[in-house]
């Protein structure tokens, strides 16, 4: 047991993917072929034994309201546990109101009333591995009030654009929480994954509110960094992580997972990713299908050429046709002799009659869902 | 259909020796097939799929994994309110000893009380050891229509296969007039596909006084059916024409799964009007390596093909190593072929790891070699 309330924001840091998130908020994001974004810190949270837990959705919640249902597919406690889906109320009059924090503040009633000590709070954009009750062991061990989780990387410069960083003392205090803006390449990635007892939490959403009606967690807890009232300190996370802030960076983390490696880093066999199933057969490979390094997953009819790509369910690649360094997105088709490269196929997209969709490394294209090319 | 208006019960204690060591700790039922599925799969979906809310399961040899797995009737969508998956094996009465399944027919009389408390007006029995995918509710259909005792499925055999079948003769418009068991010289070719409807009344009342009858051997093929001709009651034939297929032996159990790679066989599991349910493994999709080459081949997810794949079926989480190849060859869930072995013409069984180098089967052979235990690697020459 972990005695924690989870909560799964969305994305409140106006950060967004061009394309894809026109469609479905970036928890359901598809990722590595049958998993979505969401999958990840939900699963984190089950396989703590948290087992109640809050999703916040702030735009087009019908495909992760469809995926998440009673949180049945995530082994979630049927009883005793308990998946709640949190629609905010969008102010639209200006985006800006339409924070983390007032979406907190609208539910406050319902975390009051939830029994657990502490919470955890892990955002539905980013991709990790992270055994939540070792770190709110850490957390209480180490006495500190907040504990932000945070990734040490060396590509800061041109990776996780925008996302917040972690500044840093010596002894793993936060002095304050930046956004990345790719000045230099050693950077602590805050995974904008916090710890703290509820008590706590409750009194930084009303003194957030009190203080300005447009700021974020991050901005909340940046200013009590610096307010110096409270203890705040960073934890550092082993292992892979990739944050879908972008339509770039969503594109490199799917192609990250054809590399063995690091494909094992985020799935552990001990520690299950869970996602719903959709029955699929297995894939079937016909007398002119070919696939070399790539990650297909079940449903799929192949009978052109898969290379470097990620191919999701029931997806048909017909003869002739040439997929390279793509990932296709579920139940679209890659007509005959269609030659599709560095692309991401959104799903039930049909590329019938052109012949050629080629984007380059650094500018990967975009096919829309249900669209015909 | 109004719920509950037919149940179905599905036959599987069978141990099926014929699948030799594949059957060693698990009844036939519980096998694999198809890359991700198990046999009972098969009658279970279709039971979900042509709305029948309640499924007795008997279980009787082996049947720890069997009940298990089957007792999660949500994996068929049998979860509703008034629908479930029952496993039923032989279990000590008030007023009987505990005994075994002694036939088909006994089974179902055991399990008489089971039955009456949903009060069915109708009982569909089938064998949980065939692929096929059907709609028992236009067999219902049928039954009604024709207003018979008995529904008994059939599919139309080649004639010289006819001799290892249940056959049976019927009248042009399909009533039923003779039975034979694996006849020598058979009339007809009409094969039983071991499915029965039968209106429950009828049924309870046979079976009551067959229970009673130590001439009886309380078999539905061997004692139930012939008492029914015998007694003037309407019979008739359902004539199935689909995909069905009896996979109690090695090469037939191969085949099927070799019918999955060929458009014509009539098998296809990936129409998603009828799709076959099962247990969620988790796990990656299915990784193909730089190296690998695959052609001809249905494979699922959590497999590692990193070597040569031509025309075979590849289960859950089973392993192709770098320069192995694996041809004409169905790899159970979790085997391994290890870096340049080679496995021709064989059904790896679950788990098997083939070592380094390795060489089982071989091209152009009789029948399909069953690779149940590990294989040692060779050194390289």
């Amino acid at each position: 047991m972990c005695d924690a309330l989870g909560i799964i924001t969305s994305s409140a840091n106006r950060q967004r993917v061009e394309g894809l998130q026109d469609y479905r908020p970036m928890g359901a994001f598809s990722f590595a072929g049958r998993y979505r974004v969401i999958d990840f810190p939900l699963s984190n949270m089950s396989n703590s034994e948290i087992d109640r837990i809050q999703v916040y959705v702030r735009e087009n919640p019908r495909s992760l309201a469809e995926h998440l249902s009673n949180g049945n597919a995530f082994n979630i406690n049927s009883k005793k546990g308990k998946l709640q889906v949190l629609f905010s109320n969008n102010s639209t009059v200006n985006d800006i109101y339409n924070t983390d924090v007032a979406a907190y503040a609208e539910n406050i009633n319902i975390i009051e009333r939830s029994s657990n000590n502490y919470v955890i709070i892990a955002p539905s954009y980013m991709i990790y591995s992270q055994d939540y009750s070792a770190l709110l062991h850490q957390h209480v061990e180490s006495g500190a009030d907040i504990t932000c989780l945070y990734h040490r990387v060396n590509n800061a410069k041109d990776h996780f654009i925008n996302c917040n960083t972690l500044n840093l003392n010596r002894q793993k205090g936060v002095l304050s929480i930046d956004k990345n803006r790719g000045t230099a390449a050693s950077r602590n990635i805050f995974l904008n994954t916090y710890v703290m007892k509820k008590d706590l939490f409750i009194d930084l959403i009303r003194k957030s509110r009190e203080y300005s009606s447009v700021y974020t967690m991050a901005q909340t807890v940046d200013h009590a960094c610096k307010s110096g009232d409270y203890d705040v300190r960073g934890i550092l996370h082993h292992g892979y992580v990739a944050a879908c802030s972008d339509f770039r960076s969503y594109y490199e983390a799917n192609m990250d997972m054809l590399n063995p490696e690091t494909a094992h880093s985020l799935f552990n066999p001990n520690w299950p990713i869970y996602t719903v199933t959709t029955d699929s057969a297995p894939t079937n490979y016909f007398d002119t299908g070919r696939a070399s390094n790539s990650l297909i997953s079940n449903g799929c009819t192949i009978r052109g050429t898969v290379e470097n790509s990620i191919i999701g369910r029931g997806v048909t690649i017909e003869e002739g046709a040439v997929v390279r360094n793509s990932v296709v997105l579920a139940y679209s088709t890659i007509g005959k002799n269609a030659d599709v490269e560095y692309q991401v196929v959104d799903k039930w997209a049909k590329i019938l009659h052109v012949d050629k969709v080629i984007g380059t490394p650094e500018n990967p294209g975009y096919v829309k869902r249900d669209d015909i090319l | 259909m109004s719920q509950n208006s037919m149940l179905a019960m599905i036959l599987a204690g069978g141990r099926g020796s014929r699948l030799k060591a594949l059957t060693n700790k698990v009844a036939k039922p519980a096998v694999s097939f198809g890359g991700k599925y198990r046999i009972i799969d098969f009658p279970l979906s279709n039971c979900a799929n042509s709305g029948i809310d309640v499924v007795g399961v008997l279980t009787q040899y082996e049947s720890v994994l069997l009940n298990s797995y089957v007792a999660a009737g949500r994996r068929w969508g049998l979860d509703t309110a008034n629908s479930g998956v029952y496993v039923l094996p032989p279990r000590e009465k008030a007023d009987a000893d505990l005994d075994v399944y002694r036939g088909t027919a006994d089974a179902i009389s055991q399990n008489i009380d089971f039955i009456d408390n949903y009060d069915p007006e109708y009982l569909l029995i089938l064998s949980g050891d065939h692929i096929y995918k059907m709609d028992y509710s236009k067999m219902l259909d049928f039954h009604k229509e024709h207003k018979a005792d008995a529904t008994i499925a059939v599919i139309p055999v080649p004639m010289k296969e006819a001799s290892r079948f249940g056959i049976m003769n019927t009248d042009e418009e399909g009533k039923i007039e003779e039975f034979e068991e694996k006849p020598a010289e058979p009339k007809s070719n009409l094969a039983s596909m071991g499915i029965y409807i039968f209106t429950w009344k009828t049924l309870r009342r046979l079976l009551t006084a067959d229970v009673k009858n130590p001439n009886s051997s309380h078999d539905f093929g061997k004692d139930i059916i012939p008492t029914m001709l015998n007694s003037g009651r309407t019979l008739w034939a359902y004539k199935f024409t689909g995909y069905w297929k009896d996979v109690g032996t090695i090469d037939s159990l191969w085949e099927a799964n070799m019918d999955l790679l060929n458009e014509n066989s009539g098998l296809n599991l990936s129409d998603n009007s009828w799709k076959i349910y099962t247990q969620d493994m988790g796990g990656l999709p299915q990784y193909i390596g730089p190296d690998a080459h695959i052609r001809r081949a249905y494979i699922t997810q959590g497999c590692v093909i990193e070597g040569d794949v031509t025309n075979s079926v590849i289960f859950t989480g089973a392993k192709v190593e770098p320069g192995a190849k694996v041809v004409d060859s169905v790899l159970m869930p979790g085997s391994v072929v290890g870096e340049g072995a080679s496995v021709v013409r064989a059904l790896v069984a679950d788990n098997v790891e083939i070592g380094a180098g390795a060489k089982v089967g071989k091209a152009g052979s009789e029948n399909i070699e069953l690779v149940a235990d590990n294989v040692a690697g060779k050194e390289e020459t």
